[in-house]
């Protein structure tokens, strides 16, 4: 099934600062949920461990992460595949920071991604909450990074 | 009536089976455990479709308890490929995928380990590098050119397509005042036991033996199996003894027997594989058709319907099997219980990135019943004809049986009209009108469906050489053995599996019937397959005229070797004897007793007619009743006893809601004379909450990625007894003049009719606002969205 996503969050640092963080894989792993190892294998190439839990069906995911067309502080492209026992999924998703009235930075993402697999049937009436849920867990460990600094 | 006739027979008798499974004594393969058995766990395919680059295994290997891991281009190069009904040599199919998958949830390789918990966990730790490849789920689609083949080195996606013309189609249609086409499609839904598939096989190879428990319900099953593994038909033994929960077709887990097969005999062990339900429903392989039809139907101004023409294309899914055979029994009822002078079919069978079809209760006819009625609904509506009045006119006359239908079979007997107005006035049809205006006037939608149909039942499976020429088979015998012991007592043997169809009681009450001996005091058995007969197990509706057969008439010849060891004992010729509840009365007032015979026919050679061999045991190999020979000029008589049934019910749902409730169900039910009521009665209201799924709720329902949404009981919905009403069956009995006792098939009640009689009230309820439902199941949404629509 197909997923898509769309939101923007303000992160109480500066674009550049934001930026850092999240090609980062040390801040990536803190902050994706789930996420169990993240280590570069290349420049802008990550490869990740997950365990995940949707609906009655838990398990494992090892992905492949990469980032394109980056345009430091301003924008990239993260291109995300993989599988697990879950299933498969694939996706992207055009990130872009900005940079606020108050001098905070304003990331804005829009993703779609596709699922298949055991998750796509068991989980399909919940899925697009548990990726909102996700998201916004990303999300509040990413503000965690900067609330603590 | 038959009350009178019999002593046994269609009396109200407890099923001898409920004991056991009242008491929670059924033996289930679940309940079979061997010593040191392993279990098995398969990887199920993410994708629709793709190419299998490489599996590595490594991982999985390494962990405690994992035996081993199969995948399979091993089991490819040491099996031969799955039976196949057709001629289509190049859509092969193996248990596990070769080199590409063709569904998703498809499995691709297995692993083998000390539980079914450790197999579990290993199989996330197998690396499947596979690349997507494209797909295609709609049949019409399938047949396109443009449309990649599931089998590329089949060449396209089409499996089976023969077009038939039985009588004058061209002159009928010309002659006809009016024509009328419209499309119907029949969902992709199935039986779907609470008991998933299961097999245990343990190889012995100092024996050379493979034993096998299965959940199975399939004919020539332990022969495929050891065609499959490349072993002599006689070291294969299928037990027989194993209670199978649920099938009504669908139990031939084929693939799950060859798997485990290989596994044991490679491993020389005891292993089981039971499915779990996500397994069972993405890949059981046990999908029903689901068939789009196209109709065009011909007809005069007084409502004579006179010729059809029905387009029929199914899905089968991803590979053969004998799906396609689903639109070939249809052939033996093609035209309904109607009068239809002519038919022009065109049976188009796919194959497409969907799980595979499997055989589901009336092997395809429900679906084809639907198109019919709906065909009667949609001319009574075009003519302004009152749709009762319309069936009333076209049915089959009492008088015209056997009645000769176009495609070549003879319906044997019935009288359908009686059957009508004896459910027309059980359901006080005006009262039935009166309620459904009263109910329209208080502002609901409301609707009543009428349905005809046929069961043809007991047949030999002849839609097999009428759609596969090179298939030469004119007979689905079915056996029973019966043996009188030294003390007196009767044993018969059967020799299939039962899946709750009541065998046992079936055979011991018909013998209890013939040799005038209480059901009670005989026992059933059901070895193994290496000391039965040949059979074809329960499929077709087949078991009371075939198996029933076959017991009485192995009961008749025990009877009468008991008469003339009575005749040369009393010294009198046999004609001056009579058979009275086992003991043999001469004309001259001498009685010798059952025990007598027994000690004589044990003990005592001397006392036997010359050339008599001892012992008092029988067997019975019986054919087919009239299907003896292989189809001519495109025609074949299939099946020789065609039941009756005519559905009546009222609906009616709120315009916003859409929910039906179904106030009152009536079902008319002929199928001739009835051995057990207890167990027919079941039967159809079982298969009448089964059609109620298919008309409402029951769809495997596919995204556009080829994801199979509805694989739990959370997303495919199954009438509960919420949604299933209190169900009035008339009974009325036309005995047949083919089998022993006039028995006719019932297995297939209910399921048959009920789809096409929901609908048929659905359709009458939001008939005012121009609106047709042609799809099957029309959920509530469906209908609240359509009335939504027109009334916006």
């Amino acid at each position: 099934m197909n997923i898509e996503l769309n939101g923007s969050e303000q992160i109480n640092t500066s674009p550049a600062n934001l930026w850092e963080s999240v090609i980062d894989p040390v801040v990536l792993q803190r902050a994706i949920p789930g996420c169990i190892s993240m280590t570069e294998t290349g420049k802008g190439q990550y490869q990740m461990t997950l365990e995940l839990k949707v609906a009655a069906v838990g398990g494992s995911f090892e992905g492949a992460v990469s980032l394109s067309e980056m345009n430091p502080p301003d924008s990239c492209i993260i291109t995300v595949s993989g599988s697990g026992t879950l299933g498969t999924g694939g996706g992207n998703a055009t990130v872009a920071i900005t940079e606020g009235d108050d001098g905070n930075a304003l990331i804005s993402y829009q993703a779609q991604g596709e699922v298949s697999g055991l998750v796509a049937g068991v989980g399909q009436r919940i899925l697009m909450g548990v990726a909102k849920h996700l998201a916004r867990q990303f999300f509040t460990a990413l503000k965690k990074e900067f609330a603590a600094a | 009536m038959t009350e009178q006739k019999y002593k046994f027979l269609s009396t109200p008798r407890r099923p001898v089976e409920d004991r056991r499974f009242v008491a929670g004594r059924g033996k289930f393969i679940a309940d079979l455990d061997r010593p040191n058995m392993l279990h098995v766990a398969p990887l199920a395919s993410h994708y629709a479709a793709a190419v299998i680059n490489g599996i590595d295994a490594s991982a999985a290997l390494a962990m405690p308890g994992v035996v081993d891991v199969i995948t399979g281009a091993e089991l490819a190069a040491a099996v031969q490929p799955l039976m196949n009904g057709l001629n289509t040599p190049n859509v092969r199919r193996f248990p596990l995928a070769v080199d590409r998958v063709r569904y998703a949830g498809e499995w691709v390789c297995a692993v083998v380990a000390e539980s079914r918990a450790l197999a579990e966990d290993a199989l996330e730790k197998i690396i499947v590098d596979a690349t997507p490849q494209p797909f295609i789920l709609d049949a019409e689609a399938a047949l396109l050119d443009t449309s990649a083949p599931v089998h590329p080195e089949h060449g396209s996606n089409l499996l089976l397509d023969r077009k038939f013309v039985w009588g004058p189609v061209d002159d009928d249609f010309d002659a006809a005042a009016h024509s009328l086409s419209f499309s119907v499609t029949w969902g992709r839904n199935s039986t779907v036991p609470i008991e998933t598939f299961g097999v245990l096989a343990e190889w012995n190879g100092w024996d050379q033996m493979l034993d096998i428990w299965a959940s199975i319900q399939m004919p020539k099953y332990a022969d495929q199996i050891a065609r499959s593994l490349d072993l002599p038909g006689n070291a294969i033994r299928v037990h027989y003894d194993v209670d199978v929960g649920g099938s009504y077709g669908v139990k031939r887990g084929i693939k799950h027997s060859v798997l485990v097969g290989y596994i044991a005999r490679k491993l020389g062990c005891s292993v089981r594989l039971i499915e779990d339900r996500l397994e069972n429903m993405r890949a059981g392989d046990a999908h029903g058709p689901e068939r789009k039809f196209d109709i065009t139907i011909a007809f005069d101004q007084d409502g004579t319907v006179r010729s059809m023409k029905m387009r029929a294309l199914d899905n089968a899914g991803a590979y053969a099997g004998r799906a396609p055979f689903q639109l070939g029994k249809p052939i033996s009822a093609i035209v309904g219980p109607y009068q239809i002078n002519s038919v022009a079919y065109h049976a188009l069978s796919v194959t497409t990135n969907k799980t595979v079809q499997e055989a589901v209760r009336g092997f395809g006819q429900a679906p084809t019943n639907y198109a019919i009625e709906t065909a009667m609904d949609r001319v009574a509506e075009y003519l302004g004809m009152d749709r009762l009045a319309l069936r009333q006119k076209n049915l089959i006359r009492k008088d015209q049986f056997p009645y000769l239908i176009p495609s070549g079979s003879y319906y044997d007997s019935g009288d359908y009209h009686a059957v009508v107005d004896k459910v027309l006035t059980a359901a006080d049809y005006p009262a039935m009108l009166a309620e459904r205006d009263r109910l329209r006037d208080a502002g609901m939608m409301a609707g009543i469906g009428i349905a005809a149909c046929l069961e043809p039942s007991g047949g030999n499976s002849s839609f097999e050489p009428l759609l596969n020429q090179s298939n030469q088979t004119s007979t689905w015998m079915e056996s029973c053995q019966v043996n009188i012991d030294a003390l007196g007592k009767v044993t018969a043997r059967i020799h299939t599996t039962s899946s709750g169809q009541g065998h046992e009681t079936l055979v011991s009450t018909v013998l209890g019937e013939v040799m005038q001996i209480d059901p009670e005091l005989i026992r059933i058995t059901r070895p193994n397959s290496l000391e039965s007969l040949p059979g074809n197990s329960p499929v077709g509706s087949r078991m009371a005229i075939m198996l029933g057969g076959a017991a009485a008439r192995a009961g008749e010849k025990l009877k009468a070797k008991i008469m003339a060891i009575a005749a040369h004992r009393l010294g009198v010729a046999i004609d001056e004897l009579r058979y009275e509840g086992g003991d043999v009365l001469a004309n001259d007032g001498r009685r010798l007793a059952w025990d007598e015979m027994v000690e004589l026919a044990h003990r005592q050679y001397h006392n036997l007619p010359d050339g008599m061999d001892p012992g008092l045991a029988s067997f019975d190999i019986m054919q087919v009743p009239t299907g003896d020979a292989l189809p001519v000029d495109d025609k074949v008589q299939m099946y020789p006893c065609y039941s009756f049934e005519f559905h009546l019910l009222l609906v009616s749902f709120d315009p916003i809601i859409g929910r039906p409730d179904i106030h009152s169900y009536f079902i008319g039910h002929d199928c001739g004379t009835v051995i057990n009521p207890a167990i027919v009665s079941g039967m159809t209201y079982g298969g009448i909450a089964h059609g109620i799924g298919a008309a409402l709720f029951e769809e495997f329902a596919y995204d556009t990625n080829g994801q199979l949404l509805t694989q739990s009981f959370l997303d495919y919905l199954m009438p509960s007894s919420h949604e299933v009403p209190a169900i009035q069956i008339v009974k009325h009995c036309t005995p047949s003049p083919h089998t022993v006792f006039g028995q006719k098939g019932s297995g297939e009640s209910g399921y048959l009719g009920a789809p096409a009689a929901v609908s048929g009230a659905i359709n009458d309820a939001v008939s005012g606002l121009g609106i047709h439902f042609e799809k099957l199941p029309i959920r509530m949404s469906a209908i609240s969205d359509a009335i939504a629509a027109k009334t916006s």
